[in-house]
């Protein structure tokens, strides 16, 4: 090797090139990122427009009006409502489900490592079609979970179409769909948990209530945190099973944030008032997604180390 | 001509200064041992040269070309880490090739040095196998090849005997001499072991704190330490230290109310305070008063191989550590010695700097 | 936990087995409905026991499906087809972009490296309609509207995220020194990356890769905003198909699962990585 010549030909901007080179990485993915960008800012500037596609001439700057008239809006308040009773309901179901599931799965056998991978289906399953699955299962002429609630006594049992039970058969699909995902990350979490302290307490006869609420719960915490948020961010905005089940019906029962700012763009055509719900509900998540990112870090953190 | 040379060389990590205006030079074929405690930069120095950090001042030049913005792969340098750093998905030939690779050299010239490489370090047996099926010596002997195979001119070493056992380390320093003279690289050498630096070094440089404290002749470093720092890191057990004041004739020094004999040539330390550095392989035992020493108590007998370090106590209070042969004669705790410093041996050191007082020349 | 008591086995089994039913009887009951016809499906009581026919998925494949009302052309697998191109063309994409990006991130400390990334990040959560609703306008414009560039190009809300924010963690885990190793053997610095750093990243970039995919292919509201017929993926495809008037049920079934295979095999081929994806790095299974 001789070191001269390669010395020599040796390009000297290293320095230089070494500083380009982490933005020269990461420069394409970011202006494909920024052409996603502009249409945020837009909506923010649509969201305070009168902006109508059907009627063009109306168009102009109205400042906040769109966000004010909300205040006195009934059906503003109701998409606030059903969307919040709608995230709350299932993540809070999917969590109590999704821990008592990583519990019982907890030992890792043979038999549990196939169960727990059994139960990624679901979640595997695309949301709008888990929906027409269901909604195939609960058709009142054929469907077998019509059938299996008429042997029950519930003869006329409409499921999605029944505005008091809509509400619960959705919340249902989204069961059916996310628990697995509460669940994973939970026996992931129970899993890599130290030993020492169960041995411990087993070895004192702690009874094995006072071990679970006081060392396994403490000590899930993080990950019991981190799959709440995670879930919470998306329930809110849940819009793939509503809308593929009842399209946000029957009358206004399931009109959640996003559903409802669909129909106000495509069938009222009222951009104006869609983007600003949008805003609403982008100023909720933004708000959630801060407190899950460092939440999330923390956990990542853990796993990955100071990286 | 010197083939390695570094020009204030600093380094920062942050507000960190890790290097501080490190300068040295090396000789073609010249063994430099690095040595410092853990935290001195000695790592990050060799990664300087390597052209894995960059410094944010100084100069590194290797071959008497400015290499300081050169990036890592035209050094033509060679390195072994610490941690070995094979690469995983390689087998060891592979891994033992990739210098080789990069030189376009022919499937048959590479084979060959391959195998040349291999015999001399003894791993010819392995060369099929990943990384994660080498033993701890295995890989080091590989990541030694690696970084050998092509014959750099510059060749840096990180600590490399730091990971494997103990009888692997011992057999490596003596083969290391012999396997670097081969190759006729300028070596630059990590450890923190003193042993491994004498035994290895032509010169060494100490790096403490980031700064060079003495680069010298291994013996020099050991005989005459430019400062306590650099006599508290070479030896064991380590150097006795105690504060001292120097008599008004300069002649003797008392520490503790035990007086010492000074060597000649401290006039111009008469009456003041100094540190006193007294190894203890310099203080001289006996079973019996002879003229000149001093009573001790054993306190406590560490044996160490062929001699043992025994902690003693004069009846005025003074406790130094001092070796002598073990002997059939056992010796237990209480018991007494009479002991003498060898006064040519004692070092003084100022007591604000700890730079060592060379003696006055006559 | 080694010692239960045999009453506690037991209850555990009947928790376990109501666990399994539920989750795994929908897919089940679709499944055999597929493989049946109308007059079956519509039986009282229904049966688990029936002659399979494959006549629903004759129709679906062949596009002619029959019914009472004539027959009727349906592009059911120009969906598949859609769904195929679609979620693998935007995970080459999120790959090409998202790999360099993630090394970047993970190896140096750069001003605005940070920013992006969780700006990226960011993405994942926000609601999807507030970018789409002003973008179909947008599209109209700039001649995208309804071509699979268009949808592409948003499909990297989904899977870039993903890609980025995995691989990271990969690239994360690998010690700096093994590429340092290589460059002073005398590498450049894009041999060092093509042939230490991408390998030894391969699990990761794998895993984000079919995961990706697999959120690609399950994604509905891109394309239902964006997409017109000849464009649809299967997820907005089927719902279409429900509501066309008298198509027979063993056909939706069928459809439906033509429409979940590909991801749930996926899924079960990827599954060691799952974890690490569905939290996007943040846990390891």
């Amino acid at each position: 090797m001789s070191s001269t010549s390669s010395a020599l030909a040796a390009p000297k901007s290293g320095r230089l090139r070494k500083k380009i080179l982490p933005y020269l990485l990461s420069l394409p993915a970011l202006l494909v990122c920024i052409g996603i960008l502009i249409p945020f800012f837009t909506a923010v500037y649509y969201s305070m427009m009168r902006f109508r596609l059907n009627l063009p001439y109306l168009k102009g700057f109205i400042w906040f009006d769109n966000y004010i008239n909300f205040l006195s809006d009934p059906a503003f308040w109701n998409t606030v409502q059903i969307s919040l009773l709608y995230a709350f309901l299932t993540v809070g179901l999917e969590l109590l489900l999704g821990l008592g599931i990583a519990v019982l799965l907890q030992q890792p056998s043979k038999f549990n490592n196939i169960v727990s991978v059994l139960l990624l289906l679901p979640l595997m399953t695309a949301p709008a079609l888990a929906s027409l699955m269901w909604k195939l299962m609960t058709n009142p002429n054929f469907g077998i979970l019509s059938y299996l609630v008429s042997l029950l006594g519930f003869s006329d049992f409409k499921w999605a179409s029944d505005p008091s039970t809509a509400l619960l058969t959705v919340v249902l699909v989204d069961i059916w769909v996310y628990t697995p995902f509460i669940m994973i990350l939970l026996l992931a979490g129970l899993r890599s948990l130290p030993k020492q302290p169960f041995e411990a307490a087993a070895l004192d006869g702690v009874p094995q209530s006072f071990i679970f609420f006081r060392i396994t719960l403490p000590m899930l915490m993080p990950y019991l945190l981190t799959a709440t948020l995670f879930r919470l961010l998306e329930s809110i905005q849940q819009f793939d099973i509503i809308y593929s089940m009842t399209q946000g019906g029957p009358g206004d029962q399931l009109m959640v944030f996003q559903v409802q700012a669909y129909l106000e763009f495509f069938q009222y055509t009222n951009v104006g008032r869609s983007t600003a719900l949008l805003m609403v509900l982008w100023a909720i998540t933004f708000a959630l997604s801060n407190v899950f990112i460092k939440q999330w870090l923390r956990l990542r953190e853990r796993t990955h180390g100071n990286g | 001509m010197a083939t390695l040379q570094l020009d204030r060389v600093t380094k920062k990590f942050k507000k960190d200064v890790v290097l501080d205006e490190v300068s040295f030079e090396a000789e073609a074929g010249e063994t430099l041992v690095i040595f410092g405690p853990s935290g001195s930069g000695k790592t990050v120095l060799l990664r300087v040269i390597a052209g894995v950090y960059e410094p944010e001042e100084g100069k590194v030049v290797l071959q008497g070309h400015d290499m300081t913005d050169v990036a890592a792969e035209h050094r033509d340098v060679g390195m072994a880490f610490q941690n070995f750093a094979l690469f995983p998905h390689f087998s060891a030939r592979e891994n033992i090739a990739s210098p080789l690779t990069a030189l376009r050299k022919s499937d048959s010239e590479i084979e060959q040095q391959v195998k040349s490489i291999a015999k001399l370090l003894k791993i010819e047996h392995v060369l099929g196998h990943l990384p994660r099926a080498l033993s701890n010596g295995q890989k080091q002997r590989t990541a030694l090849a690696r970084a050998l195979v092509a014959a750099p001119k510059t060749v840096l070493l990180d600590d490399p005997l730091r990971n494997v056992d103990a009888k692997l380390r011992f057999e490596m320093r003596l083969e290391l001499p012999r396997l670097l003279r081969r190759f006729g690289s300028t070596v630059l050498y990590v450890t923190q072991d003193y042993r491994e630096a004498m035994a290895l070094a032509d010169r060494i440089a100490v790096l403490v704190g980031g700064k060079i404290a003495q680069f010298d002749a291994p013996e020099s470093i050991y005989l005459r330490p430019s400062s306590i720092e650099v006599a508290k890191l070479f030896g064991e057990p380590a150097i006795n230290i105690f504060r001292g004041q120097v008599n008004e004739q300069a002649n003797r020094v008392l520490v503790n109310q035990n007086q010492l004999i000074l060597p000649k040539g401290f006039q111009n330390k008469a009456g003041k305070t100094c540190d006193i550095g007294i190894r203890p392989e310099s203080i001289k035992l006996f079973r019996e008063k002879r003229v000149g020493t001093t009573s001790y108590e054993v306190i406590t007998i560490t044996p160490l191989n062929e001699r043992s370090v025994v902690l003693l106590r004069s009846q005025e209070g003074l406790e130094l550590l001092a070796t002598y042969p073990a002997e059939e004669q056992t010796t237990r705790i209480g018991d007494a010695f009479w002991g003498m410093v060898v006064p040519e041996d004692l070092m003084l050191f100022e007591t604000e700097t700890g730079q060592r007082c060379l003696p006055e020349q006559n | 936990m080694n010692q239960l008591s045999t009453s506690q086995r037991v209850f555990r089994g009947v928790l376990l087995g109501l666990v399994i039913l539920f989750f795994m009887f929908p897919i089940f009951w679709i499944f055999l409905m597929s493989f049946q016809t109308n007059e079956q499906i519509l039986r009282i009581p229904p049966s688990i026991f029936f002659e399979p026919t494959l006549i629903n998925y004759q129709a679906l494949i062949t596009g002619r499906l029959e019914t009472q009302a004539g027959n009727l052309d349906i592009a059911f697998m120009e969906n598949l087809w859609n769904s195929v191109f679609l979620s693998s063309s935007a995970v080459l994409l999120s790959l090409v972009l998202g790999v360099p990006a993630a090394y970047a991130f993970a190896r140096y400390r750069f001003r605005l490296g940070e920013d992006i990334a969780f700006t990226i990040l960011s993405f994942r959560f926000a609601p999807p309609l507030l970018v789409l609703l002003p973008l179909t306008l947008y599209f109209e414009d700039i001649g995208l509207s309804n071509t699979y560039t268009g949808l592409i190009w948003v499909y990297q809300l989904i899977s870039l995220p993903l890609i980025l924010w995995i691989v990271r963690g990969y690239f994360e885990d690998i010690s700096p020194d093994i590429e340092s190793a290589y460059r002073l053997a005398g590498h450049s610095w894009l041999q060092t990356f093509l042939k230490i750093s991408i390998p030894l990243a391969r699990p990761g970039i794998a895993a984000a890769g079919l995961l990706s995919f697999i959120f690609a292919w399950n994604n509905f509201v891109f394309a239902l905003v964006l997409a017109s017929a000849d464009k649809q993926p299967v997820t907005v495809g089927a719902l279409a198909f429900v509501t066309a008037s008298g198509i027979q049920y063993g056909q939706i079934a069928a459809g439906i699962v033509l429409s979940v295979t590909p991801t749930l095999l996926l899924a079960l081929y990827a599954q060691r990585y799952l974890v690490e994806g569905l939290s996007l790095g943040a846990v390891k299974g």
